[in-house]
């Protein structure tokens, strides 16, 4: 390969182009105004928050790798918060415990949701749009049945202010200490983002996944039990949803319904910028990441400039559509260079 | 055809009607007719309208096999609109709610535009219009609440034919003429075949993209008929008008046994459906229950709807073979 087509490999690559624009981007908000900079009051919660989106972003990319939507990972991470919450507030488990009931949880939505897709054949967003509406009375309900007017799980199980406001400046090796504005919260995303990442690239069932949604009859034909891998699927969709809203809810400092309400954009912005089709059968796992990050950038910086929510919501609407627009131009110059050559 | 054909062909309509009757019964009873004095019924068919056309508003985009996330946001600014333009510039009411009723329908318009240029799920760009405008709709209204229009709308939205409330007739007549639409004329037709075979649709030489883009701007003047009802029944406008309009606009059409038939759409069906919702929200009223009562039991009877849609199709697919058979 000639060093050329290297450069033009690299420069090609949608994340390398995603990462310069948010780099970018930062270091243009940051000159604006150098308040952009400030380690405590802006990376830090932007890189907590990046952790909780990105984890957001990989249970909406594993339904958009069989080529269905989840439009419930909001709710999914809101009962997955509940169940966590109730079980520091009534059974007084410790942190790791609770966790694995709320991400238990989630899963066991995930899988329903998927059994109920294969069974009735009823398009995914459709379904999933149900239990949406379903879970958003159930939590709301359970939530104000349970603790009245305060409407929260507020007990704080030991460990949880660990989560949320250190970083990895307590760990020292020979002197050097951990960067301050690494917040210990991303911990969970790189390892969710790790494991998601090999899944796909390196395991049976990653490839299995990515089969089913590309071709559905084509994945049925070549022996893949396609059903199982469609409730697999939505499985992981529910246990990573799970995992975001209890990250979430670390981060609040309190379980409450309202947990999960703003995931619904995020958790498509993420992958559908980092590259992830929406058609299925193709995943970008670090481009979620990216994608993410630039979201989350555009919105500090906008509210830095003392930008209101209304411009926010403007700007934010318009990169989705300007990000699908651009893919859908890309394929279409792809297909004309395509049928330029034969 | 005789009564077992109708029933067979009919169940989902006969059942929400007996539904609907039942229930509106069981309530009147409980409350010792208070349900039946005239305030109360007022009450009850005046806030039916807009669940009717937000209902219809979102069919017709599930009659084409997709969704219209932004109906709410649409709503609100259409509303916004209306409501700015009456109160801040003065313009004279048929005006106001004309421009308003435009600009939802050319929403939709934008988005039937964009989902046939970029070949994307109308889900994932209604998601993002839906944020754009709730944006349009904070900068309207801001933190306000506006009401200083001229009295003579809320009249108008208080007035009766028949002792029905005016805003209701309006309801049903624009379900009437969606129902026309969609039996008598080619277009609608046309829009039907898309929606239950795109494939099929495009062999037989009908545009799928003129099909698509005429559900979604057909979505969008519903919402503005439905902005229509709104200003002229509520006292007044502020930002949260539309933002609890999601749930309702997708429950009528799917209870109401759109999903099922896939291309097809079911209007009879739509509107009691959101009658039967109403029921349940005026129940909560009546035994004062929380509010989150009604999501939890619209969304169980949602989701239990989707998961009985492929019983009842391998029902009907077994009877079919069953005539097919004795044929």
């Amino acid at each position: 390969m000639s060093p050329l087509t290297r450069i033009r490999r690299i420069v090609g690559d949608q994340r390398v182009v995603l990462t310069l624009l948010t780099v970018g981007l930062f270091l243009y908000f940051g000159m604006k105004n150098s308040a952009f900079f400030s380690t405590d009051f802006v990376i830090y919660p932007l890189l907590r928050d990046g952790a909780v989106l990105t984890v957001i972003g990989l249970a909406q990319l594993c339904a958009l790798s069989i080529g269905h939507l989840n439009l419930a990972v909001g709710r999914m991470a809101a009962v997955a918060a509940l169940a966590a919450g109730a079980s520091y507030q009534y059974w007084h488990l410790a942190l790791i415990p609770g966790l694995l009931i709320g991400l238990v949880t989630g899963a066991l939505l995930g899988a329903i949701t998927g059994w109920m897709i294969v069974k009735s054949q009823v398009n995914a967003f459709i379904v999933t749009l149900a239990m949406d509406f379903a879970l958003l009375g159930f939590v709301t309900f359970i939530y104000v049945t349970f603790t009245g007017a305060t409407a929260a799980f507020t007990t704080k199980p030991a460990g949880m202010e660990y989560w949320r406001n250190t970083s990895l400046h307590q760990y020292c090796i020979a002197g050097h200490c951990g960067p301050r504005v690494f917040p210990m919260m991303l911990v969970p995303a790189i390892i969710a983002l790790i494991l998601v990442g090999f899944m796909y690239a390196k395991t049976r069932m990653g490839r299995e996944l990515l089969a089913t949604g590309s071709n559905l009859r084509a994945a049925k034909l070549s022996g893949i039990p396609v059903d199982r891998r469609v409730i697999m699927a939505h499985t992981l969709s529910g246990l990573l949803a799970a995992l975001a809203g209890v990250m979430l809810a670390f981060t609040n400092g309190s379980f409450t319904a309202s947990i999960g309400s703003q995931f619904m954009l995020p958790s498509f912005l993420g992958p559908v910028l980092g590259g992830t089709l929406l058609v299925g059968g193709a995943v970008q796992v670090l481009g979620t990441f990216i994608g993410t990050m630039l979201t989350l950038v555009i919105r500090q910086g906008l509210s830095v400039q003392g930008i209101g929510l209304e411009t926010l919501n403007i700007a934010l609407g318009l990169v989705l559509l300007t990000a699908l627009s651009l893919g859908q131009i890309q394929k279409m110059f792809t297909s004309i260079r395509m049928r330029g050559r034969t | 055809m005789n009564f077992k054909a109708l029933f067979r062909h009919r169940a989902t309509e006969l059942s929400l009607t007996a539904i609907f009757v039942l229930g509106f019964l069981l309530l009147v009873a409980t409350s010792h007719g208070v349900l039946l004095s005239r305030e109360s019924l007022q009450g009850f068919l005046t806030y039916l309208a807009v669940p009717i056309v937000i209902g219809m508003a979102q069919m017709v985009v599930l009659a084409i096999g997709q969704m219209n996330l932004a109906v709410g946001a649409m709503g609100g600014v259409s509303a916004a609109i209306m409501a700015v333009l009456m109160a801040d510039h003065h313009y004279p009411i048929w005006l106001a709610l004309l421009i308003g009723f435009l600009s939802a329908t050319a929403m939709g318009a934008i988005n039937g535009f964009l989902v046939v240029v970029t070949q994307l799920n109308g889900f994932i760009i209604t998601l993002g219009t839906m944020t754009i405008l709730l944006g349009f709709q904070y900068r309207l209204v801001r933190t306000f609440t506006i009401d200083a229009y001229p009295k003579s709308l809320p009249d108008f939205g208080a007035k009766n034919i028949l002792g029905f409330p005016l805003i209701l007739v309006i309801a049903i007549a624009t379900s009437v003429i969606l129902s026309l639409f969609f039996s008598r004329t080619s277009t609608g037709r046309r829009v039907l075949a898309t929606g239950g075979n795109a494939l099929a649709a495009r062999l037989s030489g009908i545009s799928n993209g003129k099909s698509v883009f005429i559900a979604h701007t057909l979505s969008g003047a519903l919402v503005g008929i439905a902005a229509i009802i709104t200003i002229s029944s509520l006292p007044g406008i502020n930002r949260s008008i539309g933002g609890d309009w999601m749930l309702a606009s997708f429950a009528a059409p799917i209870i109401g046994g759109v999903l099922m038939a896939g291309g097809t759409v079911a209007i009879y069906g739509t509107v009691v459906a959101a009658g039967v919702v109403r029921l349940v929200d005026i129940a909560r009223a009546q035994y004062s229950l929380d509010p989150s009562i009604v999501s939890l039991t619209v969304g169980v009877v949602v989701l239990s709807t989707v998961a009985l849609s492929e019983l009842r199709r391998r029902r009907s697919e077994r009877a079919r073979e069953g005539r097919k058979v004795a044929a």
